[in-house]
């Protein structure tokens, strides 16, 4: 501050005044985003209780006691508990190792376990459990025809048309969960505990079971819970490999109910009892994790040593190998195959063709319309709800508007939805209403938004809780209004956070197929659905080279997001506060 | 212009805490540089809030100049208040460099880009910034981004300026530096500035009225000497620099002065608040600086022994123990008492204060 002159005090400037106070921007938006959350998400909910009770004679719970007394309904619901609880436990048995080696051990090439973790979950599950099908159907699966036919090993066959099949298939896509979550544990532990347990004279064996595993149990269970979850509640790979095995699950018990004649009221309460399971899991799940916070604390403390496993490390590397063999490169090569081949068998490398490609891409009509309106859901999908979560999440951490926590629960309702259930919700209440969108893409939008408000909401809530409220605060008594503010100062510093929760919502979204199974119409037809009618239809090899397209339409859609998120990521700057 | 009257303001933050603010009446002069004054959670940051509208109080007013802005049920918003805030953590926008930092609010009030730049080089030149224009925050250091908070915020020439502990996070010299500079810019524009911090030098040194608040609730509000040299509690003696509280009694009173004991050793006759009389027990206020130590010969007729000596340079200090008190003295180093002397104590009766004795421990 040097010299100026005596009193430098110059006519004031134009003071920005007062506006209408009655009809405020920000509550414009946030009302607005409180509506999009109720028709998105509550009132469907709303409806699939009512039509759980309303029945031809009034008010009553017979559908529920059909669904208790049937045994069609019972079996269905005790194979998906079997389906969970098994998928559940290899989950923790692929994924435990694998982020134990990752994070605490020499094992080599830890990028490619990394890898393998991401492909296995960013995979469609209903693309593995088709190539599984090509593999290890009894008869017709060339692995088994192998070992029949050619080495006469028949107790090397195996159908993959049986709960075993379909845990196997289920759990290459939900191990990561288990893995991510036990990686952020492992690594957040404090190495000083270790070190700690050492000193005392504990070898590192005793301290790995004895002090860092109490640890990382509640991140191991939560993720158990969590991908216990997501394996009942993937219908795909239920209706690929359990329908062909006659073993129904609550997801295709649910879906046959809506074979001619519908039946709406039971499936709604089928819907409720698997709501009540899933939710029943999250609930434990977050109990799991709200104990974890001890885990964490150490924050900034020593990177904990690496454990040398000697020549143990190639077991450990075998063991990925392994997994990286089943669950990336035996499904992906024998796709390629079968879509490269006149008719899939032993021998399909004597005529190899691009012509099932020719047939998906040119003759047959629904795959442009189905790759158009997909990406078009997707992109809006995450649009969508990425904003709806940035609203939210700001409601949520920036106001003290009374009733903001329950509208943060709201939010998160969906994420103890499984997709078919969502679509049974959507279903009744739109039926209801006097607009006719069943069949069009906006249900389909409707869905997919309601589906993934839950990881908007997340991406938007962990991105602002970063940035302080002052840098909003000082914007505003400068004069800028709410939305400016947003504008200018809020969403370029979330921007980045706010990329990779839409990348994370883009890409479940496009290959998206237990609600668009019962939503969509041949106009609105989406990807993932068009594979599986191609897959009922029987067409063995055009299945496979749509499938193949599909990954591709999924990987430059990534590449495309990352170079376009990358650049504005390498402009972001990291704020150091004084 | 645009002084500030808080009238009555309460606020609380949970129904069942306690009041973070509490019936706080305040009346802030056009052009006076007013500190609020306490320790840390005592209030000060939620007043600075209420003052700029970032909430509103549960119970009473705020008025700028004339203009109702805050009350239960009125809440003008921050952006229509023409004030400008300077936050303890800068709250600088990263993402933007130090011209568009600094040229934001100007933008916002649609000053034509020429005059704008211009504008942005004043502020800037005003708080020794020339040239930084292109730096992004994270290329400056704290003092530095503190200056560009201080240049955005007096750009757009708010009537109001509310600083809230500006200065806690830089190291001692800058800080020292930066004080003298506030005060210079503060004559320089001449606009009001209310100052919040826990640091008495800072308030003594900077403002022309200090608010001492205490547990939510205004103490003592006038200028700087008045508030350090005739506190009106002992909360307010206690928190505004060295001083001996010691224990008394009122021997005899006229209701307004009387005489008083004080340690059991100490005759005077002092000024006495209302509504003490005689034989009440009371607090003394008494600075160090203010006693004069004399050494004497004869112990017996001593009101007390030196039982610890401190140089410091500049002064020296003694604990002086009368009785079961201890006393705390600051002298001119050139005087010549040592460890174990018996000594006078004297001070000038009108540089003491006497409260009505209150439980330290509370
Ligand atoms: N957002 C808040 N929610 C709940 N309590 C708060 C909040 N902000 C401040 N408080 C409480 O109000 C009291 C006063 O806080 P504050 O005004 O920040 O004090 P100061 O700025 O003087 O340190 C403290 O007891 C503090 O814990
Ligand atoms: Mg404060």
């Amino acid at each position: 501050m040097n010299s100026g002159g005596a009193n430098v005090r110059r006519p004031a400037l134009a003071r920005p005044t007062a506006r209408l106070e009655w009809l405020r921007f920000d509550q414009v938006v946030m009302a607005a985003a409180v509506i999009c959350l109720v028709i998105l998400v509550v009132l469907p909910l709303c409806s699939l209780f009512i039509g759980s009770i309303r029945t031809p004679d009034g008010l009553s719970f017979a559908f529920f006691r059909e669904a208790a007394s049937g045994r069609l309904y019972r079996q269905a619901l005790i194979n998906s508990l079997i389906l969970g609880a098994w998928t559940g436990l290899f989950s923790v048995l692929i994924g435990v190792p694998l982020a134990w080696a990752i994070s605490r051990t020499n094992v080599p090439a830890k990028p490619f376990i990394r890898v393998t973790a991401t492909l296995s979950y960013l995979s469609p599950p209903f693309l593995t459990a088709i190539a599984f099908v090509n593999l290890f159907s009894p008869n017709a699966g060339v692995i088994n025809h192998l070992m029949r036919e050619e080495f006469g090993v028949t107790w090397l066959t195996f159908n993959i048309f049986s709960m075993k099949g379909l845990v196997l298939v289920t759990v290459l896509h939900t191990f990561p969960f288990v893995y991510l979550l036990a990686v952020t544990a492992l690594q957040s532990v404090d190495a000083s505990y270790e070190e700690a347990a050492e000193i005392l004279g504990a070898g590192k064996w005793r301290t790995a079971f004895s002090i860092t595993a109490p640890l990382v149990a509640p991140a191991i269970l939560s993720g158990t819970l969590i991908a216990f979850v997501n394996s009942i509640a993937l219908f795909g790979s239920q209706a690929i490999i359990g329908l062909p095995g006659r073993i129904f699950t609550l997801s295709t018990r649910i879906y046959s109910l809506f074979d001619y004649p519908p039946q709406y009221g039971l499936a709604s309460a089928l819907s409720l009892v698997f709501i009540f399971i899933t939710v029943a899991a999250l609930f434990i799940q977050r109990r799991f994790l709200a104990r974890r916070s001890f885990v964490t604390f150490g924050g900034k403390g020593s990177r904990p040593q690496l454990i040398d496993l000697g020549s143990a490390r190639w077991g450990l590397f075998g063991f990925a190998v392994l997994v990286f063999v089943v669950a990336i490169l035996l499904p992906y090569a024998s796709l390629i195959a079968v879509s490269l081949s006149k008719s899939w068998g032993l021998a399909f490398w004597k005529n190899l063709t691009l012509a099932n490609y020719k047939f998906v891409l040119f003759d047959y009509d629904v795959t442009q319309r189905a790759i158009i309106n997909s990406l078009i859901l997707a992109t809006l999908a995450a649009t969508l709800s990425i904003a709806l979560g940035t609203v939210i999440g700001w409601i949520d951490l920036r106001t003290s508007v009374p009733g903001r926590r329950l509208l943060d629960y709201a939010a998160l309702i969906p994420l103890g939805l499984p997709g078919i259930v969502m679509a049974v919700a959507l279903i009744q209440f739109w039926l209801a209403m006097p607009i006719a969108l069943y069949g069009t893409l906006v249900i389909l939008l409707l869905a997919y938004t309601g589906r993934y408000v839950p990881l908007g909401l997340r991406a938007a809530n962990s991105s602002l809780r970063q940035i302080d409220p002052t840098l909003e605060e000082s914007a505003r008594i400068l004069g800028a209004s709410w939305g400016v503010t947003m504008r200018e100062v809020t969403l370029p510093l979330i921007r980045p956070g706010l990329f990779a929760g839409w990348l994370l919502i883009f890409v479940p979204a496009i290959q998206e197929l237990s609600a668009s199974i019962l939503l969509f119409s041949s106009k609105s037809i989406t990807l993932a659905v068009a594979v599986y009618n191609l897959y009922e239809t029987g067409y063995t090899e055009p299945v496979a080279a749509l499938a193949i397209i599909n990954v591709i339409i999924i990987s430059l859609a990534i590449l495309l997001a990352n170079r376009l998120g990358g650049e504005r990521e390498r402009e972001r700057l990291e704020y150091r506060p004084a | 212009m645009a002084g500030v009257t808080l009238s009555g303001v309460s606020k609380t933050y949970s129904q069942a805490g306690l009041p973070a603010i509490n019936d706080l009446n305040l009346e802030i002069r056009d052009g006076q540089f007013v500190t609020l004054l306490g320790p840390s959670g005592c209030g000060k940051t939620t007043t600075l809030r209420l003052i700029a509208g970032y909430m509103a109080p549960d119970a009473g007013t705020i008025h700028v100049g004339e203009r109702l802005v805050s009350s239960k049920d009125t809440l003008i918003l921050p952006e229509h208040r023409g004030m400008g805030m300077v936050f303890q953590n800068y709250a600088v926008w990263p993402h933007k460099t130090v011209f568009q930092n600094v040229v934001f609010g100007l933008k916002l009030r649609k000053v034509p880009a020429s005059k704008a730049r211009e504008g942005v080089e004043q502020a800037l030149a005003l708080v020794g910034l020339s040239g930084y224009e292109n730096r992004l925050p994270n290329e400056l250091s704290g003092g530095q981004q503190q200056r560009v908070a201080l240049a955005r915020s007096i750009v757009v020439e708010p009537e109001i300026l509310l600083l809230d502990e500006p200065l806690s996070n830089l190291d001692a010299k800058l800080r020292e530096h930066m004080r003298s500079e506030l005060k210079q810019l503060q004559r320089r524009i001449g606009i009001t500035f209310i100052y919040v911090t826990h640091d008495q030098a800072e308030a003594l040194a900077l403002s022309d009225q200090i608010a001492v608040i205490h547990e939510g609730c205004l103490q003592q509000f006038g200028p700087p000497r008045e508030v350090y040299n005739r506190p009106v509690n002992r909360t307010v003696a206690d928190f505004m620099g060295n001083v001996n509280l010691l224990e008394g009694k009122v021997l005899s009173s006229d209701g307004r002065k009387g005489e008083i004991l004080i340690a059991g050793r100490l005759r005077t006759v002092a000024a006495l608040p209302a509504g003490i009389q005689a034989g009440a027990a009371i607090d003394v206020a008494l600075r160090p600086e203010n006693i004069e130590l004399k050494r004497l010969e004869n112990a017996s007729a001593a009101s007390g022994t030196v039982v610890d000596h401190t140089f410091l340079g500049n002064i020296s200090e003694y604990q002086v123990a009368l009785d079961n008190q201890r006393l705390r003295v600051q002298t001119h180093p050139s005087a010549n008492i040592a460890l174990g002397d018996a000594v006078e104590i004297s001070f000038a009766p009108d540089t003491m204060s006497v409260f009505a004795h209150t439980d330290p421990a509370r």
